[in-house]
């Protein structure tokens, strides 16, 4: 075999779904991992098709699971809005990378007397939170001012013991007035605060850990186009600190281990489909599950069969809903 | 082979012991600025009078700057204020830089430039005659009107004329400048994606380190998965610049900085002498660090140690 990939059967040319390797699909999976953005929802707007084929895949015994790059909400959250668009999906069915990040802490003990500063939305907050640890940062830092001269110091908390860094909208510098005499009047908003207290904190606390969600470059976080993902985010901060981060998000294997402690089963016995080859498809390719790619998100059949792709997933679709189709339900 | 180390590693830096010998070897001086000759606001000692002896002594000085907030005709005023007779042509930031490139590959006046990143940048295209959107308050939000709402329907739109994206240090950095240069570079075929610099750090005040331009450039990095073309220090374009505007052999030429990873690099990449200043952001434990590579010719505390006979102490 020519490839020198650790896996060698991600070489082959992914199949097209068809009615019949649909059927050897479905006879051979137990459970059902899926990405969220692109492949169940586009922003706030269901994909076609999606209700009726979670009904189908749940009545044939499928188990499924929603594992989400996405950290701006907690798992709660996610519940909640998987309600809003009439999905009956529960807490302990959703993986999401805010929740992974609370994970790896605990797992890691992380002693809950030290602080974790927060790069990100409310949901890497709440999840945090959730765990018994103190978050600082987050949305809810809302507009500092301090102003100070030309020899201040802009002080960062010395007991933040880990910087989490996921998707942030609000990611911005800071804003400042020069006024005479190299005076200045600060206004530190949101995340500068983010990229100088995170840069601060991950330089200067001995030990201090830098972990990110995931780094995700783009992804559609409205229905019409696609938008920077916390790739972005993490790639500032990986600049200003020369450091790289721990990865716990897709594709990291790290939240593979909560889902084999909810499921007895293989990952054999398991299909991730989602619509990134870089995230979902290498997630799970590095955790022996199979992997099917749907064109409802950011990757179009040009971007699959581009000669610098080296991610090929056993199997590719339109959408998810053509499982319904393929099957003649 | 066990244990071998490259051959190619330099010998460990010297303390400058004998200043006199090394001002008479070159005959041009490019000075770094932050760390070298101010901090933020605040003159370091003895500058004016190290300055004034070089040029007594015939030599040639060129300040080159990764700091792209200023154009060359605002360093010239900054100079002026700090009591420093030194002009525009004398100055190189990376903001001058970033139009020097543009012009030098015949970017075409029909195109525009995309700037992520502060006035300076702006200035030096204007000067050069490119068309430019961006700059500090792009994408700021104005009488509480928001300027982006993730909810359906909303769409971005971008300028299809954009055929670069300059990026440099930007202190009102907001996700809707990087949708609106992520939008343009993944977007518009064949947009270019330059980057002033990529500092990691830089002082914003003599007090503290700040995160710096090289912060902005990751994140388009992180949205776009490109990497940018560097038109400030380490890369050697501006070092290629000077060298041909005044006609000066590049073993000529003694770079003076503060930071290992630009200023020194810069200077090693393109054939000069180098001496570190430990008046900035490295101090001669991390010169003497296992971890450090980068091992200049001559090392001292500041340039105004050229004006003792003898050697420093460090």
């Amino acid at each position: 075999m020519e490839s020198t990939t650790s896996n060698p059967t991600s070489t082959a040319a992914a199949e097209l779904l068809s009615g019949v390797n649909a059927k050897v699909l479905l006879d051979s999976v137990d459970a059902f991992l899926f990405d969220c953005d692109g492949v169940i929802w586009k922003g706030d707007k269901l994909i076609d098709g999606i209700p009726e084929t979670l009904e189908m895949l749940r009545s044939k015994g499928k188990k499924l699971v929603f594992v989400t790059n996405n950290s701006t909400k907690s798992r709660i959250q996610y519940a909640n809005k998987f309600r809003t668009l009439g999905l009956s999906v529960s807490q302990d069915e959703i993986f999401s990378s805010s929740f992974a990040a609370a994970m790896y802490l605990k797992v890691n003990q992380f002693p809950p007397q030290k602080k974790v500063y927060v790069i990100g939305g409310e949901g890497i907050v709440q999840e945090l939170q959730l765990a018994g640890f103190t978050a600082l940062g987050g949305p809810e830092d809302g507009e500092k001012r301090a102003q100070w001269k030309s020899n201040c110091l802009f002080e960062h908390d010395k007991e933040v013991g880990a910087v989490v860094v996921g998707l942030d909208p609000d990611i911005n510098y800071y804003k400042l007035h020069e006024h005479s005499e190299g005076s200045f009047l600060v206004k530190i908003l949101v995340s500068l605060g983010a990229s100088s207290m995170g840069t601060l904190c991950i330089r200067e606390n001995p030990g201090c850990l830098f972990i990110a969600t995931n780094r995700d470059s783009v992804g559609h976080m409205t229905d019409l186009q696609e938008w920077p993902g916390a790739g972005c985010m993490v790639g500032a901060i990986c600049a200003s600190t020369e450091r790289e981060p721990v990865v716990v998000g897709k594709p990291s294997t790290f939240m593979m281990e909560f889902l084999l402690q909810k499921f007895n089963l293989s990952t054999s016995r398991m299909c991730m489909v989602g619509d990134r080859l870089d995230t979902d498809i290498l997630f799970g390719q590095n955790a022996g599950c199979k992997t099917l790619l749907v064109l409802s998100g950011v990757t179009t059949k040009s971007i699959l069969d581009d000669p610098s792709n080296k991610i090929q997933p056993d199997y590719y679709t339109n959408k998810v809903s053509d499982i319904l189709g393929l099957l003649g339900e | 082979m066990e244990g071998f180390t490259t051959t190619t590693t330099k010998a460990s830096a010297q303390p400058l012991e004998n200043a006199d010998v090394l001002i008479a070897s070159v005959e041009t001086f490019i000075f770094d600025c932050d760390g070298v000759i101010w901090k933020g606001d605040k003159l370091i000692d003895g500058v004016p009078e190290t300055l004034d002896m070089l040029r007594s002594k015939g030599k040639r000085l060129v300040f080159v700057t990764n700091n792209s907030t200023k154009s060359r005709k605002q360093y010239g005023k900054k100079f002026e204020t700090l009591g420093l007779s030194v002009s525009e042509e004398e100055i190189f930031a990376s903001s001058f830089a970033a139009a020097a490139y543009l012009k030098s590959i015949n970017f075409p006046k029909d195109k525009k430039v995309y700037v992520i990143g502060e006035d300076g940048i702006l200035k030096e295209l204007e000067l050069a005659g490119f068309q430019y959107l961006g700059g500090p308050k792009f994408g700021q939000q104005e009488d509480g009107e928001k300027k982006i709402e993730l909810k359906p329907g909303f769409l971005m739109e971008h300028d299809k004329d954009v055929g670069a994206v300059v990026v440099g240090f930007d202190r009102y950095f907001n996700y809707y400048k990087v949708q609106y240069g992520t939008l343009c570079i993944r977007e518009n075929p064949g947009c270019l994606f330059i980057a002033t610099n990529r500092d990691a750090v830089t002082h914003l005040t003599d007090a503290q380190e700040w995160a710096g331009g090289g912060s902005m450039v990751g994140a388009i990095c992180g949205s776009t998965q490109r990497e940018p073309h560097v038109v400030g220090k380490p890369s050697t374009f501006m070092m290629d610049y000077l060298a041909v505007k005044f006609g000066i052999l590049k073993s000529q030429i003694c770079m003076v900085g503060d930071r290992l990873d630009t200023d020194i690099l810069f200077g090693q990449n393109g054939g000069c002498k180098t001496l570190l200043v430990l008046s900035g952001v490295t101090t001669l434990s991390m010169l003497q660090s296992p971890n450090n590579s980068i091992q200049p010719d001559f090392y001292t505390n500041k340039i105004s140690d050229f004006l003792a006979s003898k050697a420093a102490t460090v």
